[in-house]
């Protein structure tokens, strides 16, 4: 549990913005024009952190190695239906990680909402962009803020619950907390994230309240 | 659709980080599909997740991306090579159905062989039937529809760990709230309910629990081996 901690070390707001913009650039190139330097230099940064992300929640080595070059694949291979007006190239990469490690362990595939489902509820071509906003780039610029200014100890969590162990019952034990704080943890760390993303004026769809409030 | 009520904060993150079985995946991704709401916070929990990603310490890998890619070429006449097919076949082999089942969210409807009033429900209580989707996961707890006549009461009861509830059709009414088509009901432990159908029409309930529920009526507890709620 060395590196336990590793979202502590902050990046300058620019330098991540700059990173997230090459990377986007890197999946279009890819999906435009099966683009190998572009493949590398996403590879590059990319590669070692899914294998760290599958480490991390528990599997070998080998196995880590071969699932990561199954998912770096996926990207070269499926790098054109990277849609950049609704998602991260970081958020679209760690999805199909997440997605991947969940059919491997279980055999079947993690079920997601349809698109192409008629129930779908849409109300507007805006509203299927990530929480409303004008573009991928400002959500995960405020996202990015609001990670920044999390408390410590909330941060921590939530890079244990996204990248180590398999349930809250993990991180409390190695943590030494009750497991009710974890989930506390968690909740401010997500509420703090959602009311800075609200802050602002497009989050009108995340301030719609009907008949029983998101849990604020 | 107007839906009331909505997925919490934990049950939106447990399924962003990958951790809720298949069965509450189901429930999970039924509301998701009809309520653009809750879409959107499962969209900023994937955010995170890729903001998060980014600031991963790297582990020291073995293949080099121009090696990875001229294998991969090498071998791409291989069916087996492309295993997002693979993945995607997989989803289709569970297939129960041909095509979309009306009035129900597609990862419900792909569950089930045939249209809702025609499934082989299993009467366990007057006006209570059961059809049960996967005995796989019972170990984990019961997934489940659960088919209610109008006017019937369930036993009050609460749960070990947490239950979601989908409406699929009809709607009941419980100290929480009322319940209609799209709701979920999002419970952990300390929540102790008895739903009373008062729509109409028969009420359907698709549930997931994650261990088997406490009742605290002596009825409820005969009921239990066979509702399995």
């Amino acid at each position: 549990m060395t590196n336990m901690a590793t979202t502590r070390q902050d990046k300058p707001t620019e330098a991540s913005a700059a990173l997230r913009k090459r990377m986007g650039d890197n999946l279009k190139a890819i999906g435009r024009d099966r683009d190998e330097n572009a493949f590398a230099d996403f590879y590059n940064y990319y590669a070692g952190r899914v294998k760290s992300f599958l480490m991390g929640k528990g599997m070998t080595e080998e196995i880590s190695d071969e699932l990561m070059q199954e998912i770096m694949l996926i990207v070269w291979r499926r790098a054109e239906s990277y849609d950049p007006s609704k998602a991260a190239a970081s958020t679209w990469l760690f999805t199909i990680a997440r997605n991947r490690r969940i059919d491997y362990l279980r055999g079947n595939s993690r079920i997601e909402v349809e698109l192409e489902d008629e129930m779908l509820d849409v109300e507007n071509d805006e509203s299927e962009t990530q929480a409303g906003y004008v573009d991928a780039e400002q959500a995960a610029e405020r996202l990015h803020r609001a990670l920044e200014k999390l408390p410590q100890e909330q941060r921590q969590v939530m890079h244990l619950s996204y990248f180590r162990g398999q349930s809250h019952g993990d991180i409390a034990e190695w943590l030494d907390l009750p497991i009710g704080t974890v989930k506390s943890r968690i909740r401010l760390a997500m509420q703090a994230v959602r009311s800075s993303l609200k802050d602002e004026d497009k989050a009108a769809l995340l301030n719609e309240s009907s008949g029983s409030p998101i849990n604020d | 659709m107007s839906v009331s009520h909505h997925l919490t904060d934990e049950t939106i993150h447990d399924y962003a980080t990958g951790s809720l079985s298949m069965p509450m995946e189901t429930l999970v991704a039924c509301h998701l599909t009809v309520c653009r709401q809750c879409r959107a916070r499962a969209q900023m929990a994937d955010g995170v997740g890729g903001g998060l990603f980014d600031r991963l310490e790297p582990t020291p890998i073995k293949v080099s991306a121009m090696d990875l890619i001229s294998r991969s070429d090498a071998a791409a006449d291989s069916p087996a090579s492309d295993i997002r097919n693979g993945a995607s076949q997989a989803s289709t082999a569970k297939v129960g159905t041909t095509g979309p089942v009306k009035g129900v969210p597609r990862p419900l409807g792909r569950l089930l062989p045939a249209p809702l009033e025609q499934l082989r429900w299993r009467r366990v209580a007057p006006g209570i039937k059961q059809y049960k989707l996967d005995d796989q996961h019972r170990r984990h707890g019961a997934f489940q529809l659960l088919h209610l006549a109008p006017g019937a009461v369930l036993s009050e009861h609460s749960h070990h760990d947490r239950e979601l509830t989908y409406l699929v059709q009809g709607s009941y009414r419980d100290s929480i709230g009322r319940f209609q088509v799209g709701d979920i009901a999002d419970l952990d432990g300390s929540i102790e309910h008895q739903p009373v159908v008062d729509s109409e029409e028969p009420c359907i309930a698709l549930i997931a629990t994650q261990s088997p529920v406490r009742y605290s009526g002596v009825i409820g507890k005969i009921m239990q081996p066979f509702v399995g709620i």
